[in-house]
């Protein structure tokens, strides 16, 4: 219950959200005085709101009350049940009511306060004012007041009196701050009036109507896929929220939310810790405190709130809490640096040399980020890594207007409550303040982490020390040449990181060269691994080391102005860079002095860079070109750095260009190496052209449906290959059917398909057996035989393979393999058409119409000889083709003119019945006995040219013939290495055959002029009548073997008589020749 | 040893789809050769052809691994994977989880990931999906299911598990003896 008087905060739920205050205003009021509604919406994810309740406060009776729950609760309203319940008072009044209390109470120990007055009075008197007694001698007491004396700088301290512990003799020990270090915390306690107001400890995120300032206020666009790296950006961007959240209200009201008991009990003087006043907490408590002293700050804010609180500003507040509660989770969502990327998101590589991208917990993404676009085959979204820079850039300039040192300090805080991912952001900014956050870090970072990414450590490192310098540069003004302050504040930390990016590049791409394997985690392994490749590394690790000893022992602005001019040495030296020197060991950097090795790691950081960036940019070509970004950022911290140049020593300038030297060589080197490895690069995507990579997995084709594509595709090729197709086809004698070649060319998508569609069919043992059975019927289109035969085809084949014992296993695997597919289709419920038979299939198609040609594939040689010999044909060997072809149809004149003439006469009867038959060869079964002794080819060969000559005519020419003369060498028609040889002797067979008929074609063209109806058959045809004629013989056998009985006789005289002439005309050849001799 | 019955090949396939979804056709229809599954002393062995046919010179009671073992059926006919599968399905993996550094260790000596060690996750990840799990460096640590869908990650407080441990690589080391 709460001190305002009648007043109760009650819980009204189950509200419709679009219940209005004002409605529930209405409906409560007349209850009793409604002061406030509150009304709160819960939305999901998608910013659907599923639930809304509201908070009344009221000025209510007890009676009224009760009145108000039995006519009120579980009553029906606007689509809702309402729900009402007597809330808890508001934290805040709850807070509020609690400092009064607590005010209450300290006014009862105003005799402490009265006795303090006292000191303060006597210190008035002796010339103190706040704590320091200016012109006075450290060490004097100070007048009047026992026990207190003035310290170094005036500052009044109290003489304590120190309790020793157990084993010393002395009880206490005196500690007399004059004598010590000015080391000590001011232990006194706040006064009441320096805490915080209620008001002040909630916020609200200032208005604006652009994207982020609306994110900041958990107004979220309407949900869309995240990309990848997207909200790794965020935490940079919203630096500022998180420094104003920070400072106003994360600590705070958090703390005065979960830490309430603490706060109203926690007044004890002597164990709280007393930190310095409002004003200048910032930077005191930051050069009195360590960084791990962070938590006790919290604490130490948290109490100086103040204990008094006016009601309006309690109400304002109330009225601000959604607003709050809601940017609270939104701030909870930014502090968690989650990442969540995309179903595309390629994981870099599997296990090659990817030592350096294994960050610990603290390495931030973005160096893994920046280190991945050098890496050649690493694919990566390529603009995230320019939005990091462009907001850290901006984050610079916000940090470097002087208003924000403040904000720093939280930041720093929040650092160490989520130790990853946000961490580059904040660690530039609690760099700002002071160097001991650094050194912190750094003493961090390689302590906790065993696994911890060293040149992650390395490019951290070099962060610090640039950024750290531009804020010291700050903070130092007088002493720093004004040219070089201005230059580098917006901009040293910069290109700074950009340099530093390049400097890792090369270690890692000489890592991953030298094959080192991934798999340790181990530091130190690391670290001698990376030794061993670039001295680089080597000094940076020394760096740090030597480091934490200057930091210990040296002033910061000291050591600052150091690497400052370090800073202007390196780039200095990175001008000697490029003169050849003898190659220096890297060891002995080791042993110089921690100023040269600061001026190593400098060198270190820009030479590389430097020396390689030719050939980064060289890889980069088709990334978003970082590097020459990052050249460009180094020639600008060049020009502003050139001014505050020192002269070098003699000694450091060797030094320098040895190191420069060692570095170029390495860098030639590495060169070499990337040369041979994009090499290797080249030869491998050349050879996985046809067989893309599993993990790809878009081009391997499973159903017909992809094969379309893949003709589509390949389509390119075809269109290359056209011009040979042509080529061939004028040759090939008379063009019957120029339509259907134009066709041909025009809608050759469609033709291909159609023509491939034919050959699986005659594949395998039962493919030919179908080609042979197509091949009795001639090449009439009626009776072709398509995929409906195949079914017993395939029945065939299995027969016949049960019979081949090594092809068993493989049909069974096959038959597994299918069956798998199909359990894998059921299991995921999608269509998996793809079966191994079409996959095969689609290859052979494949493999024929969308042939790739691949120089380095052996296969492809056949190929490759092929379409040299085409082009090889010049015009003039065409057209002897041609006119050969125009000639032989003069030989198979004279044989047909010889045959037919006989034939008529003798087989006139057989006509009448074959006649009406419209396939001569199968119509006439005598022919066909009589023929069919000899070999098959001859046979059909026969058949064709004697027989069926207009029919074949019909047929092969619209189908094959276009292709037919190309297709005479069947090694180009199997480039694959799967065909079989039985597919070969079809393919010589049916090119046989069409030749054959072509040629026959032509004949019966030439002989048949003046045919009007090419197509078509009517029963009185009189190419019926006479085809069969020519089947026959034109003579009776008896006739015939008296006419060759005849004719051997002559013969046999005939080569007699040239016997003996011959054997006379060799004897008296001999005798002349004898005599000679003789 | 045997070809996998029907059953249990679904009952494999539905395993191996929670993890890389239709991309067991990958598997099974290989450009490179053919390959099986085949069921030998209740594991599940992948392999290519012409290791199954070598297997036959050797008697059942004698041979203990051949080829990659996916996993194995349990007494309930459950199928159970074995990060021996993990060089297979991590390629082909549609969601992934990759822990940080500091977390890596904690689940490879087989305990669950929390959020404090979530480093990055791919999006729209449903709850009790099957993920594999990854190190920042991108080396595949081993299987996991989403305890978590990849909203809710984001909301949970850092104790909480968002990944359940299913096998990890340190079994390699841990288990070796049953590891076959």
């Amino acid at each position: 219950f709460c001190g305002f008087g009648a007043m109760r905060r009650l819980y009204v739920g189950g509200l419709n959200h679009t219940v209005t205050q004002k409605d529930l205003k209405d409906r409560f009021e007349k209850f009793g005085e409604v002061l406030d509604v509150e009304l709160r919406t819960r939305k999901d994810e998608e910013g659907i709101p599923y639930k809304t309740f509201a908070y009344i406060n009221i000025n209510i009776s007890e009676a009224d009350l009760k009145k108000c729950m039995t006519v009120l609760n579980k009553s029906k309203w606007k689509g809702g049940t309402l729900q009402i319940e007597a809330a808890k008072e508001s934290f805040l009044h709850r807070l509020a009511q609690e400092r009064q209390q607590a005010a209450d109470h300290h006014l009862q120990r105003s005799t402490t306060e009265a006795k303090k007055q006292k000191l303060l009075d006597s210190w008035s008197k002796a010339g103190v004012q706040n704590f320091t007694m200016k012109a006075a001698v450290p060490g004097s007491e100070v007048p009047g007041c026992k026990d207190w004396v003035v310290s170094k700088f005036g500052r009044v301290l109290p003489v304590l009196q120190l309790r020793c512990q157990k084993g010393s003799k002395a009880r206490t020990v005196k500690y007399d701050p004059s004598k010590y270090c000015h080391n000590i915390r001011r232990l006194d306690r706040t006064d009441p009036d320096e805490t915080l107001s209620v008001t002040q400890l909630t916020w609200q995120v200032e208005g604006g109507d652009d994207d982020i300032s609306k994110r900041r206020r958990g107004e979220f666009p309407p949900y869309e896929p995240i990309k990848p790296k997207k909200s790794r950006t965020d935490p940079g961007d919203s630096l500022n929220t998180f420094s104003r959240i920070r400072n106003s209200c994360w600590r705070m009201l958090r703390k005065n939310v979960f830490m309430f008991p603490a706060t109203c009990h926690g007044y004890d003087p002597a164990t709280t810790v007393r930190s310095e006043q409002n004003s200048d907490r910032n930077t005191e408590v930051h050069q009195l405190t360590n960084g791990s002293d962070l938590p006790t700050n919290h604490r130490a804010a948290q109490r100086e709130e103040s204990d008094v609180d006016s009601d309006e500003e309690i109400r304002s507040l109330v009225a601000a809490q959604q607003s709050s509660h809601d940017a609270l989770q939104q701030e909870a969502e930014d502090i968690d640096n989650l990442e969540v990327v995309g179903l595309d998101y390629l994981v870099k590589s599997g296990s090659k040399g990817d030592e350096e991208d294994y960050d610990s917990a603290g390495t931030d993404e973005l160096f893994e980020s920046r280190r991945k676009p050098p890496a050649p085959p690493q694919e990566k979204p390529s603009s995230p890594p320019a939005q990091q820079f462009s907001d850290q850039k901006r984050q610079m300039k916000r940090k470097t207007t002087p208003g924000d040192v403040s904000s720093s300090k939280p930041s720093s805080s929040v650092q160490r409550e989520n130790p990853a991912g946000v961490r580059p952001a904040i660690k530039h900014s609690s760099d700002s303040h002071s160097d001991q956050d650094d050194e912190e870090e750094e003493g961090n970072s390689s302590d906790s982490s065993s696994d911890f990414d060293f040149p992650a450590l390395f490019s951290a490192n070099s962060n610090y020390l640039r950024i750290s310098l531009a804020d010291l540069q700050r903070l130092a003004e007088s002493k720093v040449p004004s040219i070089l302050r201005s230059g580098l504040k917006p901009e040293s930390g910069l290109p700074g990181r950009h340099a530093r990016k390049e400097a890792i590049t090369p270690n890692e791409i000489l890592a991953s060269i030298l094959g080192e394997d991934s798999s340790d985690d181990d530091k130190e392994h690391k670290k001698k691994k990376v030794e061993g490749v670039t001295s680089a590394s080597l000094q940076t690790s020394e760096e740090t080391a030597t480091q934490r000893e200057t930091s210990q022992t040296d002033g910061r602005l000291r050591r600052k102005r150091e690497q400052e001019q370090d800073e202007a040495l390196g780039i200095q030296r990175q001008k000697h860079g490029e003169t050849p020197e003898a190659l220096r060991d890297p060891q002995t950097d080791s042993s110089s002095g921690s100023e040269e090795e600061e001026e190593e790691m400098m060198s270190a950081e820009d030479q590389p860079s430097s020396s390689s960036s030719s050939e980064e940019q060289e890889q980069q070509a088709g990334a978003p070109a970082p590097g020459s970004k990052s050249s460009s950022s180094e020639e600008e911290e060049e020009e502003e750095e050139a001014p505050p140049r020192v002269a070098l020593a003699a000694k450091e300038e060797e030094e320098l260009q040895r190191k420069a030297n060692m570095r170029r060589l390495a860098a030639l080197q590495q060169r070499q190496k990337e040369a041979e490895e994009h090499k290797k690069l080249i030869q491998g995507a050349l050879a996985n052209l046809d067989a893309p990579p599993p993990t790809t997995g878009k081009r391997i084709v499973f159903g017909s449906d992809d094969e379309e594509e893949k003709q589509e595709v390949v389509s390119a090729v075809e269109e290359s290959k056209k011009p040979l197709f042509q080529e061939r086809l004028k040759p090939s004698g008379p063009r019957l059917f120029d339509d259907s070649e134009d066709d041909d060319e025009e809608g050759d998508e469609e033709e291909d398909g159609s023509r491939f569609d034919i050959r699986p069919e005659f594949e395998g043992p039962a493919g030919q057996k179908l080609m042979e059975l197509q091949s009795r019927f001639g090449t009439d289109e009626r009776f072709r035989l398509d995929s409906r035969f195949l079914e017993d085809e395939e029945e065939e084949e299995e027969t016949a393979e049960v019979q081949k014992g090594p092809m068993e296993d493989e049909e069974a695997l096959e038959e597994e393999k299918k069956k798998n597919l199909s359990i894998l289709q059921s299991v995921l419920g999608t269509s998996q058409q793809a079966s191994s038979k079409t996959a095969r299939k689609a290859k052979q198609f494949r493999d024929v119409s969308a042939l790739h040609y691949d120089p380095s594939k052996e296969e492809h040689t056949a190929f490759e000889t092929k379409t040299e010999e085409t082009k090889k044909e010049s015009k003039a060997a065409r057209r002897k083709k041609r006119e050969e072809a125009q000639k032989l149809p003069e030989v198979s004149k004279e044989i047909y003119f010889q045959v037919s003439g006989d034939l008529k006469a003798v087989f006139g009867q057989t006509n009448d019945g074959s006649a009406v038959l419209p396939s001569l060869l199968s119509a006439d079964p005598s022919s066909k006995s009589e023929e069919s002794s000899g070999f098959r080819f001859s046979f059909f060969g026969d058949e064709s040219a004697a027989g069926s000559g207009e029919t074949a005519e019909y047929k092969t020419e619209k189908i094959q013939a276009p292709k037919v003369s190309w297709h005479q060498d069947p090694r180009f028609h199997d480039s694959s290495s799967e065909d079989e040889l039985e597919e070969d002797e079809e393919e010589e067979e049916q090119v046989k055959k069409e030749q054959q008929s072509s040629v026959e074609a032509k004949n019966t063209k030439e002989e048949t002029p003046s045919q009007p109806d090419f197509f078509f058959f009517s029963s009185d045809d009189h190419r019926l009548k006479e085809g069969p004629r020519l089947f026959c013989r034109t003579s009776q056998l008896e006739e015939q073997r008296e006419e060759w009985e005849e004719r051997t006789s002559t013969l046999r005289q005939e080569y007699r008589k040239k016997h003996r002439d011959a054997q006379r005309k060799l004897k008296s050849a001999r005798k002349t020749r004898g005599s000679w001799e003789v | 040893m045997r070809p996998l019955t029907e059953e249990e090949t679904k009952t494999m396939f539905e395993k191996l789809s929670k993890y890389i979804g239709e991309n067991i056709k990958l598997l099974v229809d290989r450009p490179d050769g053919t390959y099986c599954f085949r069921l030998h002393q209740d594991r599940v062995y992948y392999m290519s052809e012409k290791i199954l046919k070598l297997t036959t010179n050797f008697s059942r009671d004698k041979l203990i691994s051949v080829g990659t073992c996916f996993g194995k059926f349990t007494k309930t006919k459950k199928f159970r994977l074995h990060i021996t599968a993990l060089d297979f399905l991590a390629p082909y993996a549609k969601f992934k989880v990759w822990v940080k550094p500091g977390a890596e260790q904690s689940f490879l000596y087989g305990n669950h990931v929390l959020k404090s060690g979530l480093g990055r996750i791919t999006e729209n990840t449903m709850q009790y999906q099957g993920v594999v799990v990854y190190s920042m460096a991108d080396v595949p640590l081993g299987f996991g299911v989403a305890a978590k869908s990849t909203q809710e990650c984001r909301r949970v407080d850092p104790m909480s598990i968002v990944v359940f441990h299913q096998a990890d690589v340190g079994e390699f080391i841990r288990s070796e003896d049953t590891l076959t």
